[in-house]
């Protein structure tokens, strides 16, 4: 046995262009990363970033027409990119399984949540009626949601949000994934609830073994519950690293701005918060330089001029690209 | 004089019924509380706690059930409708969906300056009035002024929304989560041009919002409510640093914090808030509240102050640690 830790998921040069009226739309502008066995990942960006899109590209579920993928999504070992319909099926549900961000939006309104848990137990293991019912219980039951066997036959109408949260990610555990992807699992749920759902997905990814990528705007999501994060901005990682790591000793101007404008509740009232000028840029004219460059304090000719590639901080692991990158011992926020 | 004591809204006793017998919603079950003069005071509370309906109350764009909410002295809640339209020019609220608050057929400068309009003030001088508060929320009148709402992002949208609601050179502003739908780096700069804009108009709001960080920013004094009750109220940095109230404890713990080293609370609060059609007798946070008793269930707590300013509803109030 080697020591090196098993890679699950390896992403290589990674680009998703959406063809819009417009022109081209590079939503995902190659991308690279890894994922190790048993490993929680965040990525966090702002709404635009390309988080969703690479996380749906990853799953191979982007619309069929008008959008180019190109690179390379090994998962498991199955390459994605370019697979078809049928082969993606095997894989879903078995190695990669999602919980999107909606919890409303995400279920059959007009089918029983028991029949929406049985449906990739029987189509996708093949089991007997009674054996998936019994399974679909189980996972109710694993999920937390009290007295599963009367909930099984409920529609998802008479749950609350948190209830379908529970019942999405039940599904999504069916078939036992190696790969849990969560999309803003816990956006639009109120923060005594958010609480409980990601203690819950702590705890299923330790007993059942899982990796987990959580997708997010929230600093505060991936702060704890996850041991590597990366930081998108305009479809590009800008950042990546141990999670201790970026948030102490972040490089990237960026990562620093993101962590400084958001209202810490540690903070005395009326702090002055650092906000960011401007806005994220439109992924249709992005400039040759670095996309964050009209926005960052420290851009010089260079900044606007050329793209900086992803370099080591000296840090293991950790990644950022920048010209201009802040000094490592004055990388852990003022506040 | 003592004008920094007298409140510039009161409310109380304010209830919204939705509905009649045995369907009835209690969305705000008894709300009372006042505003000073030139304080910020923060709501905050999770969904259908009654927040966003307590803040339509105030304005009468719901109807309240009963209860009496005075601005200045004139209780808004007696007004006919010719006169409450009077009353509203001094009290004016900033929404949600900062796209979907705007006229999207109407240029930008014409949204800002329909309310002077509407009241025929600064006829001679409108376009220099509207140019100006275009100015201070941020927004070049010269470029953008011609501009539909589509063609601004969220962040620029809520400007002009900020715009509008200062036209009439309100007293009071009553803000609805107006910055939930936006990004952190936009947000923070509306948090920022809402701090200026009080101190420049000498403005009192009233902020409503789900984020406990958002709301200390901004307030002095913050309010807690849950199942349409306030629960606990008081000076944010003493609310925030001892709570008193269980819920504000739970709320407060949940509340994430972007720092790898703050701990994960296991004592996460447990269950979902009880159905308001049919809450529970006595104390409303029983249900859920690990510290209840018999008396909790029999006898409802009323506010009570625990210290100058702090009050809380709660017959076992934690103890308070002062820092």
């Amino acid at each position: 046995m080697s020591t090196e830790p098993e890679k699950l998921l390896v992403v290589e040069d990674l680009t998703t262009t959406f063809a819009t009226p417009g022109g081209p739309l590079p939503a995902v502008g190659g991308i690279s990363f890894n994922i190790n066995k048993n490993e929680t990942l965040g990525i966090v960006g702002e709404s635009g970033s390309g988080k969703t899109v690479l996380s749906r590209t990853i799953m191979g579920l982007q619309p069929r027409t008008n959008v180019t993928v190109t690179g390379s999504v090994l998962l498991n070992g199955h390459q994605i990119v370019g697979a078809s319909e049928n082969e993606k099926r095997k894989y879903w549900g078995i190695d990669v399984a999602m919980v999107f961000q909606d919890p409303m939006t995400s279920l059959n309104p007009v089918m029983r949540i028991g029949k929406q848990i049985d449906e990739s137990l029987r189509v996708r293991l093949g089991m007997s009626r009674e054996a998936a019912k019994a399974r679909a219980i189980e996972l109710l039951e694993l999920v937390g949601i009290p007295s599963p066997e009367r909930r099984y036959s409920a529609y998802p109408g008479q749950l609350s949000g948190g209830m379908r949260q529970r019942v999405v990610i039940a599904i999504a555990l069916a078939c036992s994934p190696k790969l849990l992807m969560a999309d803003e699992p816990t956006t639009g749920l109120d923060v005594t609830i958010q609480a409980q759902i990601l203690n819950l997905i702590d705890e299923l990814k330790e007993r059942l073994h899982m990796s987990v990528i959580l997708v997010t705007h929230d600093l505060g999501v991936v702060a704890t519950r996850t041991s590597r994060i990366i930081v998108m901005y305009a479809g590009r990682i800008v950042e990546i690293g141990d999670t201790r790591e970026v948030f102490t000793n972040h490089r990237m101007p960026y990562t620093r701005a993101l962590l400084e404008s958001s209202p810490k509740v540690t903070n005395p009232s009326h702090t002055r918060l650092i906000a960011i000028p401007g806005r994220p840029p439109n992924l249709m004219k992005l400039s040759a330089g670095c996309s964050f460059a009209p926005r960052c304090a420290y851009a010089t000719e260079r900044c606007h001029q050329e793209r900086p590639e992803l370099q080591s901080s000296g840090a293991p692991g950790h990644f950022f690209a920048c010209w201009n990158p802040l000094p490592a011992s004055q990388g852990a926020p003022t506040s | 004089m003592t004008d920094t004591q007298q409140p510039l809204l009161r409310v109380r006793d304010l209830v919204v019924n939705f509905g009649k017998g045995r369907h009835t919603v209690s969305a705000v079950a008894g709300v009372t509380f006042d505003i000073f003069e030139g304080e910020t005071l923060g709501l905050v509370g999770e969904s259908g706690c009654g927040k966003s309906t307590t803040g339509k109350a105030l304005m009468r764009i719901i109807e309240p059930t009963s209860g009496t909410v005075e601005l200045d002295n004139v209780d808004i809640t007696a007004l006919k409708k010719r006169t409450l339209r009077g009353a509203r020019t001094r009290m004016q609220m900033i929404f949600q969906d900062p796209i979907s608050s705007l006229n999207p057929r109407r240029r930008v400068k014409d949204i800002v300056a329909e309310p002077l309009d509407c009241w025929f003030r600064h006829a001679d001088n409108r376009d220099a009035v509207v140019s100006d508060l275009l100015n201070k929320v941020g927004i070049d009148p010269s470029v953008y002024g011609n501009r539909y709402p589509r063609q601004f992002s969220g962040g620029q949208c809520q400007r002009i929304s900020i715009a509008r609601s200062l036209a009439m050179r309100p007293k009071m502003l009553i803000c609805d989560e107006m910055v939930s739908a936006l990004d952190v780096s936009v947000q923070a700069q509306i948090l920022n041009l809402l701090e200026d804009l009080k101190a420049q108009y000498g403005l009192t709001l009233l902020f409503i919002a789900h984020d406990l960080a958002v709301v200390k920013n901004v307030s002095d004094r913050v309010a807690v409510m849950y199942l349409g009750k306030i629960c606990e109220l008081g000076p944010s940095d003493v609310l925030y640093d001892s709570p008193a109230h269980p819920y504000t404890k739970f709320l407060l713990g949940a509340a994430l914090e972007a720092d790898p080293d703050s701990p994960i609370h296991g004592d996460v609060l447990q269950g979902e808030p009880p159905s308001p059609m049919n809450p529970p007798s006595g104390c409303r946070f029983r249900t859920r509240c690990p510290n209840a008793t018999e008396k909790c269930a029999a006898e409802e707590p009323l506010a009570r102050e625990i210290a100058p300013g702090h009050q809380v509803s709660c017959h076992y109030p934690l103890a308070i640690t002062r820092k």
